[in-house]
């Protein structure tokens, strides 16, 4: 039996005006994943996002949260960080978080006793009282972090969760999201530009762009299916020795390294429909003193890049 | 239910605990209170008689006096023996050092001139206060006037005094044989303008409330828990609030100061004398000894006060939506001037209105702007102490409720549109955009 996906999004469409925000969008996130949300700014992804959270409606389309029409009454089992977010200046720390969580309509004691533990697991404790326009950047953005997770959402919404941290902080928020997975078994929602982060911890993408999914599936999946022949090979020599040895037997796609004092270099290259990587190995070390060979594996990064351009090049009329 | 609640009390806490509040609603009046103690201290302080010497070269006020073989003055009643004033008289100015030398404060010279240009020369080393300059002013005319009367052939100053005349103006309403009429619009007047003040102020922190959130990027997150327009009301209660705590303490601090000043007054025994020392202890019977200020015991107290509660809920009410929804609209404060122009008119033009309101309070514009929604709050209340129809009172509450609540509605649409958009101002056209397309 197919399991009940977190949310179903079917052929969801919104207009601003004469602007076509989203056509016809359709995304599934399957309970307790990470799912990427992923595409190039203005591509729809925060207007898709609002929807979820009740601030905007669709036009048309539907939206169904674990097997029901999402309503605002699902709101209370939604944490959302938005990527333009605050706090309010005027209150405390501790006070402030609280006022979400009652917001919420949690208890004020149980929510005193949840903010306590995030508060020391993401090492805010000491600033309960401060005011909040003490805070730095990154220590307002964990106690935002916090007031998104506090009720225990069954679906977490993190718009650029990462932006701002520094490397330490930030990989204390990502083991944080990856608990809340596993050990809740709270479906995340995850948009962002970081594609580092998309592949250490998403199961899922959907790219947008232009307000239209364009890719979507397993990030492994994607990642294979975007290996198209490259091989990276190192080599001692010259790059225009190497041009002329390898002649229209290989592709010469882009030199990615040259260390010119040992005259070591690496390229990427993509052998002819009908060549042979084993006999062109064994005939390219002929010409040049081949140092490694090693098949490429694209990034999120790489696919997203090129996903897009070529959708792009594509959309270009002739 | 519970979320509005908790931003009500988010609104109004943060506010009410700033310093500026508490410095405005607490010290500003113990300030006030405490300068006029000091100054009342100062002047009790300084509570020796001033000593003035009136050189009377003509022989116009006073005259030798073989048995006490001094001047004296020539009416004693003009020159009354005060408590912080005592007259000496004598036919020859003093020399400068000699005055600075001698224990007179004032020396007044009054000789022939003054009968031409009524003006009498007085010399000082420390310059006199007002309180001072208006009693000898007042006893050196008494004084001159009877010298005048003298001189004139078949009238004696008693005659004169008689004679004199001053017309004051009683008015009485031919109807409700009502003599108070002008006294009590002006209660209705001070009322007003409080509400005025009120609105306006607090109306201006619920447009800079929204626009810090907007700009803050808050927002979202919160319309992301609760719907804009519940995040717009609780906004618009709470900062009422804050403008009703103010009242509710500046009413309280007041009547807490003069209740203990009028006791203390009474135990230091200062102005026994007077009635003055009741002012705190009782009120009522105090202003019933007071005839000019008879009229306040004719004004319907309970009317007034729940009719200026229900004005300032619903009239407060009215403005801030708009206010909200301009705060919604724009990113900055000085792009809501665009916006607050048409938007505090109607507000501006009751307090123009209120004025006329006082002149003729039952002029049929007073009587019209008593009606329409956004101006009844303001004139109604000047209009209420002098005798309105209970329904007509009621009808105007009703008007400006209903009107609030639509406008609440209207605001809404406009705030929930605008509050996620950013950028450049939106134009009037847009704002109607927003407001029919807000679904």
């Amino acid at each position: 039996m197919e399991r009940i996906p977190a949310l179903a999004i079917s052929q969801v469409v919104k207009s601003f005006r004469a602007h076509q925000a989203l056509k016809g969008v359709d995304v599934k996130v399957n309970e307790g994943g990470i799912f990427g949300l992923l595409g190039p700014n203005g591509a729809g992804k925060t207007t898709l996002i609002r929807m979820l959270t009740g601030i905007t409606a669709p036009d048309a389309g539907s939206i169904s949260f674990f097997g029901t029409p999402l309503t605002r009454a699902h709101i209370a089992q939604i944490g959302y960080l938005p990527e333009e977010r605050g706090l309010y200046k005027s209150m405390r720390v501790g006070e402030q978080a609280l006022y979400f969580a009652q917001l919420r309509g949690m208890q004020r004691q149980e929510a005193e006793k949840r903010l306590r533990v995030w508060f020391e697991k993401l090492e805010v404790e000491g600033w309960w009282n401060r005011e909040v326009a003490d805070l730095s950047k990154g220590m307002a953005q964990k106690v935002q972090f916090i007031i998104a997770v506090l009720h225990e959402p069954r679906l977490l919404i993190l718009d650029e969760p990462f932006s701002g941290f520094d490397p330490i902080n930030a990989q204390r928020v990502r083991d944080a999201v990856i608990e809340l997975k596993e050990k809740q078994g709270t479906t995340v929602l995850l948009s962002t530009h970081d594609m580092g982060s998309v592949e250490e911890l998403c199961d899922e993408v959907a790219l947008l762009n232009r307000g239209e999914v364009i890719l979507d599936g397993p990030v492994h999946a994607l990642r294979e299916q975007a290996r198209d022949g490259r091989f990276t090979l190192r080599f001692l020599g010259t790059i225009m020795e190497f041009t002329v040895a390898i002649g229209a037997s290989a592709e010469l796609i882009q030199v990615l390294h040259s260390e010119s004092t040992v005259g070591e270099h690496e390229v990427m290259l993509r052998l002819s429909p009908e060549g042979d990587i084993a006999s062109w190995l064994h005939w390219i070390s002929g010409e040049v003193k081949v140092v490694a060979c090693t098949p490429w594996q694209p990034s999120m990064r790489d696919v997203f890049i090129e996903t897009v351009e070529n959708r792009e090049s594509n959309a270009i009329p002739s | 239910m519970s979320a509005l609640r908790h931003i009500v009390y988010r609104e109004w806490i943060t506010r009410v605990r700033r310093k500026a509040f508490i410095l405005g609603t607490l010290a500003v009046p113990l300030l006030v209170m405490g300068s006029m103690a000091i100054g009342w201290w100062l002047e009790q302080g300084d509570n020796q008689k001033s000593r003035v010497l009136v050189v009377d070269v003509a022989g116009m006020v006073s005259q030798w006096d073989e048995r006490f073989e001094s001047w004296v003055p020539i009416c004693p009643d003009c020159f009354p023996d005060r408590a912080s004033l005592t007259y000496r008289f004598a036919a020859e100015g003093m020399e400068d050092e000699a005055f600075i030398a001698s224990d007179f404060d004032v020396m007044v010279v009054f000789d022939d001139a003054i009968l031409q240009h009524h003006k009498a020369m007085y010399y000082y080393e420390q310059t006199p206060g007002f309180d001072l300059q208006a009693h000898l002013k007042t006893d050196l005319s008494m004084a001159l006037e009877r010298f005048k009367v003298k001189e004139t052939q078949d009238l004696d100053f008693s005659t004169y005094q008689r004679l004199k005349t001053q017309v004051s103006l009683v008015g009485q309403d031919i109807v409700t044989r009502d003599g108070h009429a002008v006294g009590r619009s002006l209660v209705g007047f001070v009322f007003s303008l409080f509400l005025f003040v009120q609105i306006l102020v607090y109306g201006m922190h619920v447009m800079r409330g929204v626009i810090e959130e907007k700009i803050n990027r808050i927002v979202e997150v919160v319309i992301s828990v609760v719907k804009p327009s519940v995040l717009m009301t609780g906004k618009v209660i709470g900062i009422g609030l804050v403008g009703l705590t103010q009242f509710i303490v500046l009413s309280v601090l007041v009547w807490i100061i003069t209740l203990v000043g009028g006791m203390w007054l009474e135990h230091a025994d200062v102005l026994k004398s007077s009635s003055d020392a009741l002012v705190g202890l009782d009120l009522e019977s105090w202003i019933a000894g007071q005839a000019e200020l008879n009229f306040l015991l004719d004004v319907n107290w309970p009317l007034m006060i729940a009719s200026t509660a229900v004005f300032y809920v619903a009239g407060f009410a009215l403005y801030a939506a708009s206010f909200a929804a301009i705060g919604a609209a724009v990113e900055q404060e000085s792009d809501a001037q665009y916006f607050l122009i048409p938007a505090m008119a109607p507000l501006v033009a009751s307090y123009f209105l209120a004025v006329v309101a006082i002149e003729n309070p039952e002029g049929p514009l007073a009587v019209i702007a008593s009606f329409v929604p956004f101006t009844a709050p303001v004139v109604m209340l000047i209009r209420i102490p002098l005798g309105v129809a209970w329904w007509e009172v009621v009808l105007s509450w009703l008007g400006v409720a209903v009107t609030a609540w639509l406008l609440l509605r209207m605001a809404g649409r406009i705030y929930r549109v605008g509050i996620l958009m950013h950028g450049k101002r939106p134009s009037w056209v847009e704002l109607i955009k927003w407001f029919r397309h807000a679904d």
